[in-house]
């Protein structure tokens, strides 16, 4: 058996800090398997249906419907993003609804007794990882397609405006994961986290359509919500004509739907941090 | 050191933990004993600040656990063996835990040695054994080399090479000047391992004393004695704290006194002996009498065999 240590001689610098924190849960985002997996999928789902789509569109028509090769481009390299947000989802609520199911959430508080510089820092890693990868399946999209849109002559240079869309969307993703880690601090399992990011990213705008038929307000609801915000987030807005307002329930400028979907991201956590602290584990 | 004051847990209208108060001190292993639902694991998991005490208090070395800056270095605890993530290796889960506090890898590699888990480090824990999942406890308790360790249930689910392994291994944490605090309702591993026993029952200390004290007091003590003149013997240490029951055979048994002042009784008045043999029970015996009235979750079987 091996010697248990040396008589207590600790470094005195072995204190629990925030970047410390970040390293900790940097290492436990990426030995997950689920991590590995769930992101691989994010580019490969991402970069097929953008070739499948491609490649089977009657895109020259689209374009005669008033868009742009810009807008067609753009809408080729981020259509599986609408996958792509739902992995994100996954991910971010079994980043923390996997430690209570599996208990390790009680070693991670042990160690961190003061428990939000967990959350704060998952949220971080989170962000970060799956904006990268979001980014990667976004480029990695429009210059796969590029070869087959120009073949029909809509492909489109990766100009400011295209490139801005692109990472809107892959932060888009980014804040996904992030509120959903907010309801898994919440509800504290992971199936119930993933059941409610799912149905407020695909089932609360079904709900809201069908109600704004019989309750006209609902109508200017729509933009706001977590989904439609995101996907204008990724959106170049089209140019109105001069004196034109833009519809009831049009997208938001690109911009504010940004502040929207991080709006929904901080709420979430904000949520989640008020339980994670109160709650016993 | 680990001090509890008026610690009170209630879930709802149900009481765990009953205002409670205790002491344990470094250099010894102390064990938490009681049955099922006794609050062991409910109190561990106050210390470490996982549960909010309903009421009291509780400090590890005068501190609230959640105030300590770097707890790992403090206090190192094994709650249940799967606090694990099933997806991670062995390693990984250590190196993640060693990251808070920027313990190197070095220790880490270090902890898993110890806890004889070289084989199994760099697979997934989902795979692990229960004795392995203890293990693995056992490794992430000592990642920061703490003063206080605090282990619920350390010996559930180890092989007998396992529970040996244990023993030693909390015996010396003891011996260099740690506080040590295990929960056990395994009697027998308590009586070897234990230096002093804090016995719960239904939420509430029912004894706080060395082991040997604990055995002695909730058994009393007996004697067994054989005379040829039994009655003699019976009128010479007549008292209102002594009983002595005619067990046939020219046998006894003498509760309430000593073989030392039955002997010199006895030698006093010139009555033979032919055995003089303390009765010392165990501390199955003595936990069985302390906690025979706070058993939550007794069956019907054990109701009729008694």
């Amino acid at each position: 058996m091996t010697t248990l240590t040396a008589p207590r001689t600790l470094p005195t610098g072995g204190r629990v800090t925030f970047p410390r924190v970040l390293r900790s849960e940097w290492i436990k985002l990426t030995s997950l398997r689920s991590t590995a997996w769930s992101l691989a999928l994010i580019v490969v789902l991402g970069l097929g249906i953008s070739l499948l789509m491609a490649s089977t569109f009657g895109l020259a028509e689209a374009e005669m419907d008033g868009a742009s090769t810009q807008q067609v481009a753009l809408t080729v390299a981020t259509i599986g993003f609408s996958f792509g947000q739902l992995i994100a989802a996954v991910l971010g609520a079994l980043s923390l609804g996997g430690e209570y199911s599996t208990g390790m959430v009680r070693s991670t508080f042990a160690a961190v007794p003061r428990r939000l510089p967990v959350l704060w820092a998952k949220a971080v890693v989170l962000f970060l990882a799956v904006t990268v990868v979001g980014a990667l399946t976004g480029f990695g999209s429009w210059a796969a397609t590029y070869g087959i849109l120009d073949g029909q002559g809509v492909s489109s240079p990766l100009d400011g405006p295209l490139a801005l869309a692109l990472l809107g969307g892959a932060a888009y993703l980014g804040l996904v994961a992030v509120f959903a880690l907010g309801i898994a601090a919440a509800v504290r399992n992971s199936a119930g986290s993933i059941s409610i990011a799912l149905g407020i990213l695909l089932v609360l705008p079904t709900i809201v359509a069908l109600l704004s038929m019989s309750i006209d307000w609902m109508v200017d609801v729509t933009p706001y919500l977590l989904s439609s915000a995101g996907s204008a987030m990724s959106s170049i807005p089209a140019e109105l004509p001069a004196g034109a307002e833009a519809p009831r329930g049009a997208d938001l400028a690109p911009g504010i739907a940004a502040a929207v979907v991080a709006g929904w991201a901080a709420l979430s956590l904000a949520i989640g941090a008020v339980v994670l602290r109160r709650r016993d584990v | 050191m680990i001090e509890a004051e008026g610690l009170t847990k209630r879930y709802g209208s149900k009481t765990a933990v009953d205002n409670i108060r205790f002491t344990v001190q470094p250099g010894k292993v102390t064990g938490f004993l009681g049955p099922n639902g006794a609050g062991k694991s409910t109190t561990m998991r106050m210390i470490v600040g996982l549960d909010r005490p309903t009421s009291g208090r509780v400090t590890v070395e005068g501190a609230d656990y959640r105030d300590l800056r770097a707890p790992l270095h403090e206090v190192g605890v094994l709650l249940d063996a799967k606090g694990v993530h099933t997806g991670r290796t062995a390693r990984k889960h250590l190196l993640a835990l060693a990251a808070t506090h920027r313990i190197p890898t070095k220790r880490v590699d270090e902890v898993i040695g110890l806890a004889g888990l070289e084989s199994v480090a760099s697979k997934r824990v989902g795979g692990f054994s229960l004795g392995m999942g203890q293990r693995l406890g056992i490794a992430a308790a000592l990642l920061g080399d703490p003063g206080v360790v605090i282990l619920d249930e350390p010996v559930n689910g180890l092989d007998p090479e396992g529970v040996r392994w244990m023993r030693l291994l909390l015996r010396r944490l003891a011996s260099e000047g740690r506080t040590v605090l295990l929960s056990s309702h395994l009697m027998t591993e308590m009586a070897q391992t234990a230096d002093h026993l804090i016995v719960l029952g239904r939420g509430r200390v029912l004894a706080d004393a060395p082991v040997d004290e604990v055995i002695t007091r909730a058994n009393g003590s007996a004697v067994r004695v054989r005379s040829p003149h039994l009655d003699r013997l019976a009128s010479v240490l007549a008292s209102p704290e002594i009983a002595v029951t005619a067990l046939g055979d020219g046998a006894a048994q003498v509760s309430g006194s000593t073989p030392e002042r039955i002997g010199e009784a006895a030698a006093a008045a010139g009555v033979v002996l032919h055995e003089l043999t303390p009765l010392s029970g165990s501390l199955e015996d003595a936990y069985l009498t302390l906690t025979t009235d706070e058993v939550e979750y007794r069956s019907d079987l054990e109701e009729v065999s008694r």
